[in-house]
């Protein structure tokens, strides 16, 4: 991108000083979207975050929709896309693999929109730095994919995404992939349109095709289509990829003349005369072309190629940039494992081979991943294998890392916590046995000091935010189980704060998985465990307590295989600690959160009035499964807790899925002092917000009713304690609040009724 | 439009704040950068470390300036600072907190300490020491230590135009938390005028501290496969001591009747039991201390205490024999 210098009437800018994805949320206020569809993760969180807060704040018309995952997300875009709007999404990484089977649909079917990629490193080991991993995962899934190299590129790019894709023989979905990190959260000085009717008119009204609402011209929109039809809608979908590329160069075009920006497919720097060359994506190009001026001032005839247009791959323009280049460089910030190349590398590999006359040497390395920082000494060493190359007449070694560590042969791991012997954890405090005459499980032996003997299975140092509720809750829980246990924590912050590597919290086996999907994980390891012992490969009398942790986050992106576990009915506890919101990623609106409350994604302002729906309730959801224990508990009636935690492993023992949940506070987001925790959640029980019971073999027992001890409150006086709520206290708000306040009576009147009714 | 004093080779004076989550740097970074972009007409860049920042764990905030002609390419974190602005005192012994310092350096620090004295603290090699109060500042404004930085940064600079950074305080806490700002602007003039500065040549006294990329202990030939850790429960050898702000739970031993709810309510696992003789004689869990090194000051425990055995103080306050041993008597208190 440069600047032209010509004078020439052009609509007002100003200047800013903004982040890639500030830039991003920006541009879509300019675009102004009918729909966006997103689910938060980082890097690309803000950009629905700030994109709420402005139209908190009445500067859009965009209707956000929070998908119950990056799958539910797509999905509601893609269906928001037939219905004849322009439609947004923002996501990142493992987010992006998980909407990817949706992608393929929204092309294939040809409903033009725009995903604002927020590259990361895909997991696992979980990463949520910036890399190239998932882009690459772009390539095959008929979208058009532009890449923005800093913020002014990412804001001209999501406008100029929709007049490409809209165009009349293209009409795909685009994506435009900007750096996380690097360039999403880079606050550089940066160019935007006063008016934003000035974008408005660039692109024109959305022209609709095959809407999926016009009741007056039926169609229909993905019908069942094998051989020998779907050939030739794919041999459309690429024709439309060609068309594409004729369309792109000319919407540069048009824009330059509102913006002064110019923007080509392939950006060259100093490539006229170079004879060694670095082609790169994206921010680190920046470094290279900073390199490439240092060492042309010693004389070196180099240059760097940056793309701005990955699909359709622009093998043509790479091929006229390479003519006279010997020895080029192709830097991919992501591996294609046993490729023996990087993605891009050998793509161009190919572009080159198209030209008979061509003798450039190509060089492929990995560099950046994990978002390992890219210096201008790495562009050098770069370079300084295209000399290499030039000087041999060959390439040594033609695909390589660099950016590696061997580490240090000498280094000895440190010993951390003693293995917990089974002895140690069962120290036998708690005595649960089944009272045949009432017909249900007791413990007894429920004492606070008495179970300071019960060794952490979580340990000290975790870098969780002081006074956070995640460790009270599930530890407390954990008092009650004895004897072995093996985890798994899903995505959130209780993982990210217990195990950045190479250290570890946990005293016994963990695992982590993405939070689709933990609750099937589990059921893996355990029916694994049932093989091995039925086939003799372990002992068949040890025992093992399954417990798997969810936040409210994991139990909306991974509902769904976790009540397929619970269908299945396996041997192994779910706790969700529910503190209302996505906390790992900042605070955005869970499903749980309750109606009014404020996230970074239900903001409160001049129209905005917090979260506008009201909060799911899990632990009926997995009543309504039939499994034998369903149990609600908080640290703050601790008692109630361990006693449901030790029936809870009778349950997982002698029957099957136990799930409970738990309710932990956030001090940091829910806007309260650290210490207080206690009092805000006691608040949130006495409201009768989380009725505190459970529902063992189908029967519900409120086992807290705080009317009963004169405890009962308003739910005003809970929401009062809380900087997130403290709106709903204002006499403006007095309808949502009195709404909720009739939600939280009838939902409680309804858990009293089948506490007291048997049949209920 | 005013000159930067000094400029590394591509053209940019360049600023990194070191601090912890929940002290402001990344906001202190975020004015300063508008200060001197918006208001002052430099080019330049801001952008944060990013790892999970969680409140009390460590950040960086970097910033850059340059002509307002030069291009904006370099992407890396700041290495070679020509400013270094220290949030607290506790985080001095990060691995490579004074990375890339030297001669050119203006390190700035909030301490209560000389800046010889504070030269000593760092093991600094060379460079301007300057060192501000400014947590006493905040405590007594009601504000964080954040914009008392900002005031010195402002003033250390010799460029930095101070109605620029207080034109973007305003416009930063705007309509929202407009009742921070007058405090937040009468930290900021505090920042500007109450501190002290001094220069130190290289002495010998310290080695120098150049940035270092690589060296990591773990690598490709030697870390486990699939990124598995082999040792269970590593954490317990972190010292937390650094994510506190300014309080801590004392156990009054004489008082504690080892009822154990405060182990309930602990999110850090700090209190310390093991099996022995009560005060009344019976076998039993007794709780012995405070692990103070994993203890964040959240002061949850204080509000459970039914017993008034565990009780809120100001950690610089406090006889540091209670830290050492990890309980007090009520006599000591």
């Amino acid at each position: 991108m440069s600047s032209t210098s010509t004078k020439i009437d052009r609509p007002a800018q100003t200047t800013d000083f903004l982040s890639g994805n500030e830039m991003a949320s920006l541009a879509a206020s300019h675009v102004n979207y009918h729909v966006m569809g997103y689910y938060p993760i980082t890097p690309s969180t803000e950009v629905a975050e700030y994109l709420n807060e402005m139209g908190a704040n009445g500067k859009h018309n965009v209707n956000m929709v929070p998908g119950d995952g990056e799958h539910g997300a797509a999905g509601i875009c893609y269906g928001a896309s037939t219905a004849g709007g322009r439609v947004f999404n923002a996501t990142s990484a493992n987010g992006f693999l998980f909407s990817i089977e949706q992608l393929p649909v929204q092309s294939g079917t040809r409903y033009p929109m725009v995903l604002n990629l927020v590259c990361r490193s895909v997991s696992g080991p979980l990463d949520i730095r910036g890399d190239h991993s998932d882009l690459i995962s772009s390539l095959d899934l008929g979208w058009i994919v532009l890449t923005a190299k800093d913020p002014q590129a990412v804001y001209d790019m999501v406008i100029l995404a929709n007049k490409i894709g809209e165009a009349e023989d293209v009409r795909l979905p685009v994506i435009v992939a900007d750096d996380g990190f690097f360039t999403s959260h880079q606050k550089r000085r940066v160019r935007i349109f006063e008016d934003r009717q000035v974008v408005e008119d660039f692109l024109g009204p959305f022209k609709p095709m095959n809407v999926s609402i016009d009741p007056n011209n039926p169609i229909t929109i993905g019908p069942y289509m094998n051989d020998p039809d779907q050939i030739n809608n794919k041999k459309q979908l690429s024709l439309a990829m060609s068309a594409a590329e004729s369309v792109i160069p000319k919407v540069f075009e048009e824009y330059e003349k509102i913006s002064g920006r110019k923007y080509s497919v392939i950006e060259t720097y100093k490539m006229d005369d170079a004879e060694c060359a670095i082609f790169i994506v994206n921010s680190a190009a920046d470094t290279v072309m900073d390199v490439v001026d240092r060492l042309r001032a010693n004389g070196k005839k180099v240059g760097c190629i940056y793309p701005t247009v990955i699909r359709p791959f622009p093998a043509g323009l790479i091929r006229s940039a390479c003519k006279k280049v010997k020895s080029l460089l192709v830097a991919d910030r992501a591996d294609s494992y046993g490729g023996n190349g990087g993605r891009l590398s050998t793509e161009i590999k190919a572009a080159l081979k198209d030209d008979p006359q061509n003798k450039t040497m190509v060089i492929s390395r990995i560099y950046g991943l994990g978002g390992k920082d890219f210096f201008a000494e790495d562009a050098e060493e770069l370079f300084k294998l295209t000399f290499q190359a030039v000087s041999d007449g060959k390439v040594e070694i033609p695909y390589d890392y660099i950016g590696t560590s061997p580490g240090d042969p000498n280094h000895k791991f440190v010993k951390g916590t003693e293995s917990l012997s089974k002895e140690i954890q069962s120290p036998g405090i708690l005595t649960v046995y089944k009272d045949e005459d009432k017909g249900c499980v007791e413990v007894k032996g429920v004492k606070a000091r008495a179970l300071t003997a019960m060794p952490d299975r979580i340990t000290a140092g975790h870098g969780a935010c002081p006074g956070c509720g995640i460790f009270p809750s599930i530890s407390t829980f954990l008092k009650g189980i004895e004897g072995f246990v093996v985890m798994l924590w899903h995505t959130g912050c209780g993982m990210v704060v217990t195990t950045g590597y190479p250290n570890t919290s946990f005293a016994v086996t963990y695992i982590h998985n993405l939070f689709q999907n933990g609750a099937a994980t589990l059921s893996g390891v355990v029916e694994m465990y049932k093989e091995r012992q039925r086939r003799g490969e372990i002992p068949g009398d040890q025992e093992i307590t399954f417990v798997m942790v969810t936040g409210d986050g994991g139990l909306d992106i991974g509902l769904g295989p976790a009540l397929g576990t619970a269908f299945r009915n396996h041997n192994l506890i779910i706790l969700e600690y529910d503190n209302h919101g996505y906390m790992n990623t900042g605070h955005q609106l869970s499903f749980t959160t309750p109606i009014g409350h404020a996230t970074s994604t239900s903001n409160v302002g001049s129209v905005g009035r917090g979260k506008t729906f009201n909060h799911k309730d899990s632990a009926q959801l997995f009543a309504s499964c039939h499994i034998p224990y369903v149990f609600t508990g908080s640290e703050t009636h601790y008692k109630d807790l361990i006693r449901k935690a030790a029936k809870a492993q009778y349950f997982v023992r002698n029957e099957g899925l136990v799930f409970g949940k738990l309710f932990s506070d956030c001090p940091l987001n829910w806007r309260h002092a650290d210490h207080n925790g206690h009092e805000v959640i006691r608040a949130g029980v006495d409201c009768n917000f989380f009725p505190i019971y459970e529902v063992e073999k189908g029967f519900t027992t409120l086992n807290y009713n705080p009317d009963d001890k004169g405890n009962k409150i308003p739910v005003h006086d809970w929401l009062k304690l809380m900087g997130k709520t403290k709106h709903l206290t204002k006499p403006e708000n007095k309808d949502i609040l009195d709404a909720f306040q009739t939600e939280v009576d009838r939902r409680f009147a309804k858990i009293k009724a089948m506490s007291e009714h048997p049949d209920l | 439009m005013t000159d930067l004093p000094i400029t590394n080779e591509m053209g940019f004076y360049e600023i990194r704040m070191e601090s912890i989550g929940g002290f402001g740097a990344n906001l202190a970074g975020k004015i300063l950068g508008e200060a001197g972009i918006l208001g002052m007409g430099f080019n330049g860049s801001n952008f944060s470390s990013y790892g999970s920042e969680k409140k009390g764990s460590p950040v960086k905030s970097f910033i850059r300036f340059c002509d307002a002609n030069t291009t904006v390419r370099v992407n890396s974190p700041v290495t070679e600072p020509h400013m270094l602005v220290i949030f607290l005192e506790t985080i001095l012994d990060t691995p490579g907190l004074l990375s890339g310092t030297g001669n050119d350096t203006i390190v700035i620090i909030n301490s209560a300490s000389s800046p010889s004295e504070a030269r000593d603290k760092m093991k600094l090699q060379c460079g301007t020491i300057v060192t501000v109060d400014a947590m006493k500042i905040a405590v007594e404004e009601k504000t964080r230590v954040n914009t008392a930085l900002l005031g010195t940064v402002a003033a250390a600079s010799g460029f930095i135009d101070p109605e620029s950074i207080k034109d973007y305080i305003r416009k930063n806490l705007g309509k929202k938390y407009s009742f921070l700002i007058e405090p937040n602007l009468k930290t900021f003039e505090r920042g500007l005028k109450e501190y002290q500065s001094q220069f130190f040549e290289d002495d010998g006294k310290y080695p120098a501290q150049p940035f270092k990329r690589d060296g990591q202990k773990l690598g490709y030939m030697n870390q486990p496969m699939g990124g598995v850790i082999l040792t269970p429960g590593t954490t317990i050898h972190k010292d937390l001591t650094a994510s506190r702000s300014g309080y801590i739970p004392v156990l009054l031993k004489d008082k504690c009747t080892s009822c154990g709810e405060c182990d309930i309510v602990c999110p850090d696992y700090c209190f310390d039991w093991s099996r022995g003789i009560d005060k009344k004689g019976r076998e039993g869990q007794i709780l012995n201390k405070i692990n103070y090194e994993h203890c964040k000051g959240c002061l949850r425990c204080i509000e459970i205490c039914k017993f008034n055995s565990l009780i809120s103080r100001v950690e610089y306050e406090t006889d540091n024999k209670v830290l050492e041993v990890g309980y007090s008597t009520s006599e000591l208190v």
